[in-house]
């Protein structure tokens, strides 16, 4: 290779890597942001806290009289808990900070910078996600270890797919909050729509493993991408259910992830003609 | 006036780039920067039309509900709404290297306008170009070529020093990590703001924030700035030390700077052309020795007596009087000055007497005033 093309390809891997860059970048100044201050940790490590302690005792007494429910044991089931609700409020949330930027008008002064809208406010959520996580991860772990004792024993390789399940359900969380904040571009008062999502995330694989949903149930479960948010990295943490039963389920994820980011391309491109500004 | 003759701007642009102190000295608070110099004289050669508009309009759609239960129930099943027209049909041009002021009251137009020419609102109609590109379709290249500062919209992160939003900044405008810190270093410098830059933002001052701010929309070496109110809120002395920072980027660096502001003394001391809108369209564009021409027609005269005079005379009546002493404002185009004088000074022993120009907010006041009574 000439001098000269390999000039070219190095100043095209530079031009690559500032592309991406800009994303990292941004992810990593919303986990700085995030943990400026401890005190913004306290609300949802208050909530998560109690939610942890009054589920562990209302299974506690479910299974006052068994050693088994749909495949869970004890354990399993408060451990199952601890995750998926690590996963709802340290990925949730993302909606309300959003939804104030459209309507404030906010955004349009995001919008217009040299990046993807979408990808940049998914970095950045993602940043953010990662110190909720941390905080909350150290608080359910004390709680779990206080209240059943330790968990299932997990190897190496199987925490990894515990970790590539929750940045996958933490991306549909992410891309589906933003893609409901943006129907603020056609609709004034959209919160509506969050607390249906909201509420429908809670019920599906969240307060209880999908297996406990009555049979029909949980068909229609599998066709929405709730069990993939919090479901997912739970029940692999607390009821590993195999290599390829894994794999499919992180395939199932993967496969809403990039619905989810499809779906947000889509209402941005439809709705970025809508955008108004306040003043004038 | 709607948009100035071609040889009006050509003469305006030559005023504009000639290093003279025509605009009443602002402009040349400082030298500048011995490695600007050298780094951006040559921006200042381009002759094309930094900013083309032609014909601009946007409207807005907004909700309107009538009073009571009734009515609300009724907007609920058939909604009605009210088209309001920002901007209307606004035309001008502003070449490379200018330093325009773009004023008018609250509600005139002044911020649409701004947003349409970066790229955040898509006109309803009309032909807009920015550094050749058009802000709408090609927002993410323009944004490249621009900074912008929005004095109540911050671009740093509050809880995390300006160093921190700086980095981010860089990436996004995907500027090499080593030209990032030269640059860096240049702006720290400049604006003064290294003692600033491991400080949370809550925690600076309006004006430590600002000097920020300023710095951190020129990390990309813009070829144009755009300034909406960038000294809202400010003290006297923050305030002056911004404008000659102001003053010094578009007197050194070539930058085409664009700022909507109500404050008159940053238009005096950093612009040499003034557009003013009102109810969306442009009712003045000319430069600032013109519209400083316009006070030369208006006298403020104040005189003070030794004893009790009869203070009117004629049809000129004093717009403020006691006794002894009275304020008047005299058109010369239709009263004599020397006359007025004159029949001043015969009235009384005189102990004072002052002549002076409308100021410049007075002037602008006037012609925001005159625009709402034709409306």
């Amino acid at each position: 290779m000439s001098d000269a093309a390999q000039r070219a390809n190095s100043k095209a891997r530079l031009r690559a890597r500032l592309k991406v860059r800009k994303y990292a970048v941004a992810a990593s100044s919303a986990l700085r942001e995030r943990t400026a201050y401890r005190g913004s940790f306290l609300g949802s490590a208050i909530a998560y806290g109690l939610f942890v302690f009054v589920f562990s005792r209302i299974w506690a007494s479910a299974y006052s009289d068994r050693t088994d429910i749909d495949g869970y044991g004890h354990v399993q089931m408060v451990w199952y808990f601890i995750v998926a609700e690590l996963s709802s409020f340290a990925f949730s949330g993302s909606f309300w900070s959003l939804a104030r930027d459209m309507k404030s008008g906010d955004v349009a002064y995001l919008v217009s910078r040299p990046y993807s809208f979408v990808f940049y406010s998914y970095a950045q959520g993602m940043g953010r996600a990662v110190a909720n996580c941390m905080v909350l991860l150290l608080e359910g772990a004390v709680l779990g270890l206080l209240t059943v004792g330790p968990p299932p024993a997990v190897s190496p390789g199987q925490a990894f797919g515990v970790l590539v399940a929750m940045v996958l359900a933490g991306s549909v969380y992410f891309l589906l909050n933003l893609a409901l904040a943006m129907t603020s571009f056609w609709v004034e008062e959209n919160a509506a729509f969050y607390w249906i999502f909201q509420k429908l995330a809670l019920i599906v694989g969240t307060l209880i493993p999908i297996e406990l949903l009555p049979a029909k149930a949980q068909i229609v479960a599998w066709w929405t991408p709730f069990p993939s948010m919090s479901y997912v990295p739970a029940r692999l943490f607390s009821a590993w259910p195999g290599d390829a039963g894994a794999g499919e389920l992180l395939a199932y994820q993967a496969a809403w992830v990039a619905f989810s980011a499809l779906l947000c391309h889509c209402v941005y491109a439809l709705g970025r003609d809508k955008l108004t500004v306040n003043g004038g | 006036m709607n948009q100035a003759a071609p040889a009006d701007r050509d003469e305006r642009v030559a005023r504009n780039r000639a290093s003279d102190t025509s605009n009443g000295g602002g402009v040349s608070i400082f030298d500048c920067p011995a490695h600007v110099k050298h780094a951006h004289r040559g921006k200042r050669g381009s002759e094309m039309s930094a900013i083309s508009v032609h014909n601009l309009s946007k409207s807005f759609r907004a909700k309107v509900r009538a009073e009571g239960l009734g009515a609300s129930l009724k907007a609920l099943a058939r909604p009605s709404y009210r088209v309001i027209d920002a901007v209307k049909d606004v035309s001008f041009e502003v070449e490379a290297g200018e330093v325009v002021a773009f004023l008018g009251p609250n509600g005139a137009g002044k911020s649409t306008t701004i947003k349409m020419l970066t790229g955040i609102l898509r006109p309803s109609s009309g032909a807009v170009s920015v550094l050749g590109l058009d802000p709408s379709k090609q927002r993410s290249e323009l944004a490249r070529q621009i900074g912008a500062v929005f004095g109540q919209r911050s671009q740093l992160w509050y809880h995390l020093p300006p160093s921190d939003s700086f980095r981010l900044l860089g990436a996004v405008y995907e500027i090499e990590p080593k030209v990032l810190e030269r640059r860096k270093g240049e702006l720290i410098e400049r604006f003064d703001i290294g003692p600033y830059m491991d400080v949370p933002v809550r925690k600076l001052s309006l004006g430590e924030r600002i000097r920020c701010e300023i710095a951190a929309s020129l990390l990309h070496e813009p070829r144009m700035l755009f300034l909406d109110e960038p000294t809202i809120g400010l003290d006297l002395v923050v305030r002056r030390e911004v404008r000659a920072l102001l003053a010094e980027i578009a007197r050194c660096d070539g930058t085409t700077v664009f700022i909507t502001s109500h404050d008159v003394g940053d238009i005096e001391r950093i612009c040499k052309r003034a557009i003013i809108i009102n109810h969306g369209q442009v009712v003045v564009d000319e430069s600032m020795k013109v519209l400083r021409h316009r006070s030369l027609s208006r006298k403020y005269i104040g005189v003070k007596y030794a004893s009790s005079v009869n203070l009117e005379f004629g049809d000129i009546k004093p717009v403020k009087s006691t006794d002894t002493a009275a304020s008047y404002v005299v058109d010369t185009n239709e009263h004599r000055l020397e006359e007025v004088l004159r029949a001043l000074v015969g009235r009384g022993e005189l102990e004072d007497l002052t002549v002076e120009d409308e100021g410049l907010e007075d002037i602008i006041a006037r012609i925001y005033c005159t625009q709402r009574v034709r409306a």
